[in-house]
């Protein structure tokens, strides 16, 4: 089966390249981080003293400080990670799907189908992301966590499914199509059996560099107040609290922010790699 | 082609020394060793501040350079009676009888152009107010003024159509005359987008010169204003949305001035610049948590958890008002007694809201039979849980911050609080469709009580009175208060206490605002009515000017 | 070619048509209303919402609303602004210069410094600055702009007081102009361009680099290093022009950058530009001033787009057709 053996080859290759190994290992580290460590931390939501316990530095008890509501930062951070991280592969994955339907679909029926959807396509890209987004959420009182998640996916897929028509085309006129369907084969299985594995290279390694992408933009949203809702704590949301605070007590957006740097920059150096690593001449 | 980086490099580096350099401005002669020129970093510039099409406290600070009112209030803030207003477009002013009071204008003022302020123009500023549709607000509280006529070129006659104390504060506080020679003409569906109201021609201390919206309001010395000359030649409005880019315009010397340094973690970053001095000034804002004791989806059922009067009262005996004021405004905030304002005169002092009571809070929800059955946390009755939605804007800072302390407060005794953050808009638009469990008002009182009316007596029902409170016993006294010939005192203190006891709303704090002044500025006043009002008044003391300040206009 | 060019230009005025409905509609989904914006700090009753609703056309039916709007468009005038009052096209030509500034500073940069910094990383691929570079600009990448900002406005405009904190000029000179204002406005404009340049450079490098590395194992290079030639005239006329192809379409993708200015870098700046222009106009629900702003920038895009396809057909043969 092309399929396994493929993925198998795109994570040892992407194992075998400096960054990607350095990406990797980063990124099971988050991950682990976010899976397990919510466990042994502090309540993010708890304030314990509003008045004496507000604004500490790092210190003993509270390894990032607190903040102004007394909220263990390190604690926020981790349960951060674990929203920052669902809410960007769950859009992401929805944004993949989309994509691959419909690059798919233009592809290879070609003719006014093409034609139409790529004319979508062509003017939703028209629009900056940004400003759907902000235009979207505006629609929504308080936009709940899991149509934030649909909205962000729902707005992403537009250069993925470019991308799948692209390869779709391209493998159209290879000669193995034409052998199966001269064969006799049933569309839907040539669709499957060749195209579809062969063009899920380029949308994973889309998707991968998608997900810091996502990340990054939600944080933003956060940070301007329209995205992820208090008190679940978001690292673009801690960021804008922090904000007024970030002189007097740093480690309130310190923290925050690095952690952004950090899973971004590990998940990009993981795409990369796999970028790198499914290149059609090494392959 | 080498892309010289380096080139690059230098330049980045070389700007900070170029630049004061090449653009130094030029030293004037002549400048008086006490004036000066002032900056005011600002959160909102002012888009139009010209009476009778004024929205918003930006636009009305502005408005107050341009343009006087007849009278002003004085120091003691006081509304009732005929005494305590300091004169300003009118001189003097005498009372016919008990429905009639009789202003004579100040010979002296002049318009911006030149034409001496006459009757007429009061006349046809209060006749522009209070056509249909212009300003609803005002006309309601200026239900009572009967005409308002002239008597030769000097004198306005006010009629009123019920005897009450505060008809002198009616006459002079709302409305602010326009120059009726420029304005008359210009008929009101337009006004807005006149060329006066793009260059308005006023009569105060400051004159218009230039507004770049978003960016900056530039206002000049009038110096023939009747009332002195001031002594700040320019007054220069910047704008600064966020309140991090205000404090960096202060810190890095560009602004001399900030009004409301928010949040309170950043008053001790002025407070140590030497250049700076913070003055405290009370404010007439108060914020409280409104219920609605209506049902959200049909107003002519009650509210299934918060018409209950107990609960009411439980959720106000969860909160510690006291310590979520202290982490948010340190001491700059106040926890109130009722819809009163730190500053209003019918406050009292000895008075103290209820203190946190968290037992007697769970033994109340337990009594009205709320009780957590499946001991997830939340307190249960027959089979709802106490679940409530608490509406704020998320840009107010303030109200975020303290929104979370009260949902955790309330996690404690049972009830779970979903934060609702809304834009300005959205949340200004839930409020007016009384789609909120509780909302987060925060409400800029005027100095006279007078306005108790609107939000918690039953008239208020069909305006601002979003939450549906109605207590018969708050209206009789609220009108006893408007009425009283002398002694009105007890009256609306007791009304603010009826309104304390029914619980309508926990009113959890009046601010102090923090506004930081550049050191050099002399005879500073701020006024709680009209924070920038007395500009007129200020100057610079002498030695301590900067290069600003001997620049000519 | 002027078929061809016809068939594009068609293609992009369907585009636009396509976008500006949905915005529109997209936007008067919006629960909140511009009028309660104003009513905001004095928090109206319904009575007076109802005046002013009447007055700006709001109780009309969505599709009466919108064909207003398109007649409008096409006179040139794109309403009045409801927080404002004044006419959109006004405010969106007011603050139309800054976001150019800024935009186009940054798009100069990055495709200067970014394109020359990729150049140098393909050349030098494996090494020690390559690796370096590649660090630091995905690291770039990585760092949100608005957190960015903030580190950057404290340390180097209040802590050291090298730049201003904000703002497009000295509030003061406000009578200047000539050199002394444009010194001013430089100075005003360093650190909101090097926070955006320091987020979006790492893109430029990255596709240069690749585009580059590309090219420069292809047969023609080899053949023009075989001939004798020199390393400069082999990198910069031979191997560039043909790795220009990926940043031609990413200049057309740029451009909607350029316009709406980042956001966030406007906020944290004070830069009065179309990035916090959009947003204080999407709190509002102020639809006049979001309408318009939102075509100018969909405008720009096609028009993005449009530009960098006719780059591509000079610059490659293989396209006239």
């Amino acid at each position: 089966m092309i399929r396994l053996g493929w993925s198998r080859t795109a994570l040892k290759g992407a194992w075998e390249q400096p960054g990607g190994r350095r990406g990797l290992l980063l990124l099971a580290l988050i991950v682990i981080v976010a899976l397990v460590g919510p466990a042994f931390l502090p309540d993010p939501a708890s304030q314990p003293d509003l008045i004496r316990g507000a604004l500490l530095p790092p210190g003993f008890g509270h390894p990032f400080g607190t903040d102004q509501l007394s909220r263990d930062v390190l604690s926020r951070v981790v349960h951060g990670a674990r929203i920052s991280l669902s809410v960007a592969l769950l859009a992401v994955a929805l944004s993949a799907t989309l994509g691959c339907l419909v690059g798919m679909v233009a592809g290879y029926f070609g003719g006014w189908t093409d034609a139409v959807l790529m004319r979508l396509v062509d003017g939703a890209l028209a629009i900056p992301r940004l400003f759907i987004l902000l235009l979207l959420i505006a629609v929504w009182d308080h936009i709940p966590l899991a149509a934030l998640i649909v909205v962000l996916g729902a707005t992403g897929w537009f250069g993925t499914s470019r991308l799948v028509r692209a390869e779709v085309l391209r493998l159209r006129e290879q000669e193995y199509v034409g052998a199966a369907v001269a064969l006799g084969a049933p569309r839907r299985r040539i669709i499957l059996r060749h195209l579809f594995p062969n063009a899920l290279a380029p949308v994973l390694v889309a998707s991968t560099l998608a997900v810091g992408d996502v990340i990054l933009i939600e944080a933003g949203l956060s940070f301007l107040g329209l995205g992820i809702r208090p008190p679940t704590p978001s690292w673009g949301a801690m960021i804008l609290d922090a904000r007024s605070t970030l002189f007097t007590a740093p480690w309130t957006g310190a923290f925050p922010g690095l952690a952004i740097v950090i899973t971004v920059v590990a998940v990009n150096l993981v795409g990369e790699s796999l970028r790198d690593a499914l290149d059609p001449r090494r392959l | 082609m080498r892309a010289p980086l380096w080139l690059v490099r230098v330049g980045l580096v070389a700007f900070p020394s170029l630049v004061p350099l090449l653009t130094r401005s030029p030293q004037a002669q002549g400048v008086p060793a006490d004036h000066g020129t002032i900056v005011i970093a600002v959160g909102t510039l002012a888009t139009l501040p010209v009476p009778t099409v004024i929205t918003g406290r930006w636009n009305q600070d502005v408005s107050d350079l341009l343009f006087l009112k007849l009278a002003r209030l004085g120091p003691e803030l006081a509304t009732g009676g005929d005494k305590r207003f300091v004169p300003q477009l009118a001189k003097s002013w005498t009372r016919r009888d008990s429905l009639t009071l009789v202003f004579d204008l100040d010979p002296r003022a002049r318009w911006h152009d030149g034409t001496p302020v006459t009757s007429r123009d009061v006349v046809f500023t209060f006749r522009r107010t209070l056509e249909p549709g212009v300003d609803p607000q005002r006309a309601l509280l200026l239900r009572y003024l009967a005409s308002v006529t002239e008597e030769g070129p000097q004198r306005v006659v006010f009629r009123f159509s019920r005897a009450y104390s505060e008809q002198l504060y009616d006459a002079v506080y709302h409305v602010q005359p326009l120059p009726a020679h420029l304005a008359d003409s210009i008929p009101y569906a337009r006004f807005a987008t006149s060329s006066f109201a793009q260059h308005p021609i006023g009569n105060g201390p400051y004159k218009w010169v230039a507004l770049v919206p978003g960016q900056r309001l530039e206002l000049v010395a009038n110096p023939d204003f009747f009332l002195g000359a001031p002594k700040l030649d320019r007054v220069v409005f910047v704008e600064a949305r966020d309140p991090e880019a205000q404090l960096n315009l202060v810190l890095s010397g560009t602004a001399d001035a900030l009004e409301n340094v928010v949040p309170v973690t950043n008053i001790p970053r002025v407070a140590e610049n030497p250049s700076f001095r913070m003055l405290q000034v009370p404010s007439f804002t108060v914020s409280y948590l409104l219920f609605n004791q209506l049902s959200r989806s049909d107003r002519s059922l009650p509210h299934p958890i918060l018409a209950d009067s107990l609960v009411r009262l439980a959720i106000a005996l969860a909160l510690d008002r006291a310590t979520l004021v202290k982490n948010v405004f340190g001491d700059y905030g106040a926890v109130p007694y009722g819809p009163v304002a730190i500053l209003s005169w019918v406050r009292d002092p000895k008075v103290k809201p209820l203190a946190q009571d968290t037992a007697r809070a769970r033994a109340l929800l337990r009594s009205r039979g709320w009780v957590d059955t499946n001991s997830d946390g939340i307190l249960e009755r027959n089979g709802v849980p106490l679940v409530l939605d608490l509406n704020y804007p998320v840009t107010s800072a303030p109200r975020k911050q303290m929104a979370l302390g009260i949902q955790e407060q309330l996690r404690r005794i049972g009830i779970k609080v979903e934060l609702v953050g809304m834009e300005g808009a959205a949340w200004n638009e839930a409020r007016n469709r009384h789609d909120f469990d509780i909302d987060f008002s925060s409400v800029g009182l005027d100095p006279s009580p007078a306005g108790l009316i609107q939000s918690w007596s039953c008239e208020g029902l069909s305006g601002t009175n979003v939450g549906g409170y109605c207590d018969p016993r708050v209206d009789s006294l609220l009108n006893q208060g408007i009425f009283a010939r002398k002694d009105a005192l007890p009256i609306w203190r007791r009304a603010v206490q009826q309104i304390e006891q029914d619980v309508p709303a926990v009113f959890i704090y009046a601010p102090i605002y923090a506004f930081a002044v550049h050191r050099r500025y002399a005879h500073v006043n701020i006024r709680p009515e009209g924070w920038w009002a007395a500009l007129g008044e200020w100057s610079v003391t002498p030695g301590q000017q900067l290069e600003r300040d001997r620049a000519s206009p | 070619m002027p078929g061809w060019l016809f068939s594009r230009l068609l293609q992009a005025a369907a585009t636009l048509a396509a976008a500006i409905v949905v915005l529109f509609f997209l936007m008067r989904l919006a629960p909140g209303d511009p009028l309660a914006q104003l009513a905001g700090e004095r928090q109206m009753s319904l009575q007076e919402v109802e005046v002013l609703r009447a007055r700006y056309g709001l109780d009309q039916p969505l599709t009466s609303q919108f064909s207003a709007f398109v007649r409008g468009v096409i006179r040139g005038d794109l309403g009045t602004s409801i927080s404002q009052r004044r006419p959109v096209t006004r405010i969106l030509a007011e603050r139309l210069p800054a976001t150019l500034l800024l935009g186009g500073t940054v798009l100069v940069l990055n495709f200067t410094i970014g394109i020359w910094l990729g150049v140098l990383q393909a050349r030098r691929k494996g090494s020690r600055a390559d690796r370096w570079l590649s660090t630091l600009s995905l690291t770039g990448y990585a760092t949100p702009s608005f957190w960015l900002g903030l580190i950057l406005v404290w340390l180097v405009a209040v802590r050291w007081h090298w730049f201003p904190a904000g703002g497009m000029v000295d509030p003061l000179r406000s009578g200047e102009s000539g050199l002394p204002r444009m010194l001013d406005v430089a100075h005003h404009l360093v650190l909101p361009v090097l926070t955006l340049t320091i987020v979006s450079m790492a893109v430029t490098m990255r596709h240069q680099r690749t585009a580059m590395l590309e090219v420069l194992g292809a047969d023609f290079v080899r053949t023009a290093r075989a001939k004798g030639l020199d390393e400069g005239p082999v990198i910069w006329r031979h191997a560039w022009r043909n790795a220009l192809f990926p940043i031609i379409t990413l200049f057309g993708l740029w451009l909607p950058v350029l316009v709406t200015g980042s956001v966030f870098v406007e906020g944290v700046f004070a830069w009065p530009g179309l990035g916090s222009l959009s947003q204080e106009a999407i709190s509002g629900r102020d639809y006049p001033l979001l309408m318009g702003t939102a075509l100018l920038v969909s405008f720009t895009v096609v028009l993005g787009n449009v530009l960098a396809d006719l780059a591509y057909f000079y610059l490659d043969p293989r396209v006239r057709r």
